[in-house]
């Protein structure tokens, strides 16, 4: 499955386009990314209790200061983005839930953000 | 235990246990899937880029809106069927309603009926975003007047000070007025502004807006302001284009040619 996904990414990324309306700032198409849900971002326990801040930081900077690209210690690349989270947690679609409902917190997330239990798996 | 209920109970099991495979990221998910971030700039350079359209009104089709429909469902834009309520980011306008203050004496036969598509200008210098307490709605490094949901308050300054009526409100709460989402960007909540972001999200992966990919008639162009060689500015050099209500000094970056 990992292997699939990658040369997916690969061949969706190969195919770089240029914005035929001209621009300075042309883009390369950015494709999907392979999923390897065996290691996050950062190390469980952090992400336990650190996520809301780091996501915070993430909102601030990717929406505000248009810097995308989250580098690890380890060098591994993520975009900023729910996405990124989703990609792999969406895999059990109740894995938000069920942790804050245990911990009482009202997240304001998902009142615009689409979670995995209102996207059908396709 | 009847032998049924024990079927039952095995079975449920089995379906547990495959829900722990996709635990496991055995079986992939792919409708929120992420994005392959090696291809990004890193921090943009403010100002190197300002993101402009030019629609031409010639190659725009009566009674076409498949521009329209195309950014509204891209974007998750409620549709509550009423004017009260409506939510829109890109719209036709009746010429004399988007151009109220140019000249109609003696006008062109062609200006009777014509429909022109409006949206936000994205003006360089944008009322709305001095307009903002919140900086909600500020004007980004690269010429997009862009909305941070997340801050709005809903205080609707931003909508007084946009002379071109470019800002909706949700009075409502959006989403069950949304038919399909699409999973690519998010919806809004009742209490914020909404308008057009110039497909920022679709940019920063190297696609074209919405609309413009939509128009068959390829009436709009888009591209970037600062580069003297884009199409875009070939293009406004080689034509007559106009601004909307271009004397209130607004700078707006959607051009058209009539
Ligand atoms: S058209 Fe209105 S909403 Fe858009 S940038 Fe100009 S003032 Fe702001
Ligand atoms: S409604 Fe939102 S975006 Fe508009 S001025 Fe108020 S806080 Fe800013």
């Amino acid at each position: 499955m990992l292997f699939c996904g990658a040369a997916l990414a690969a061949l969706v990324t190969i195919t770089a386009l240029r914005l035929d309306g001209g621009g300075a700032e042309t883009v390369p198409a950015a494709g999907p990314a392979a999923v390897d849900s065996t290691v996050c971002i950062a190390p469980t326990e952090y992400m336990r209790s650190h996520h809301m801040k780091m996501l915070d930081k993430w909102r601030d900077e990717a929406v505000r200061e248009g810097e995308r690209t989250h580098v690890t210690p380890d060098g591994r690349r993520f975009e900023k983005s729910l996405k990124t989270c989703l990609g792999c947690h969406s895999n059990n679609r109740m894995f938000c839930y069920m942790c804050h409902l245990y911990a009482n917190v009202k997240p304001t997330c998902w009142n615009c953000h689409l979670s995995p239990i209102e996207i059908p798996p396709q | 235990m009847n032998q049924q209920r024990r079927e039952f109970l095995k079975r449920a099991g089995l379906a547990g246990l495959a829900g722990l495979g996709a635990v496991a990221g055995i079986i992939p998910t792919f409708a929120l899937e992420k994005t392959d971030p090696s291809v990004f700039s890193n921090r943009p350079v403010p100002g190197a880029t300002r993101w402009g359209m030019l629609i031409d009104t010639r190659k725009c089709r009566d009674g076409c809106d498949e521009c329209v429909a195309a950014c509204h469902r891209t974007h998750n834009v409620p549709d509550f069927g009423d004017s009260k309520n409506e939510i829109k980011w890109i719209w036709k306008a009746p010429y004399e309603k988007a151009f109220p203050t140019s000249s109609r004496q003696f006008g062109s036969r062609n200006l009777d009926g014509l429909e022109v598509l409006t949206l936000c200008n994205h003006c360089a210098e944008p009322p709305c975003t001095k307009a903002c307490p919140t900086k909600a709605t500020f004007r980004r490094w690269d010429g997009i007047v862009a909305m941070d949901y997340h801050r709005c308050i809903g205080c609707r300054f931003c909508m007084a000070a946009c002379p071109y009526g470019s800002r909706s409100f949700n009075w409502l709460d959006p989403r069950p007025a949304i038919e399909t989402y699409s999973p690519d960007y998010p919806t809004r909540e009742r209490g914020v502004v909404e308008k057009c972001n110039f497909c920022s999200e679709r940019l920063v992966k190297g696609l074209q807006p919405a609309c413009v990919e939509a128009c068959r008639g390829k009436a709009i162009t888009f591209g970037d302001l600062n580069d003297p060689e884009s199409a875009i500015r070939t293009m406004l050099a080689e034509n007559e284009t106009v601004q909307r209500k271009p004397e209130l000094g607004t700078l707006p970056s959607v051009f058209y040619i009539i």
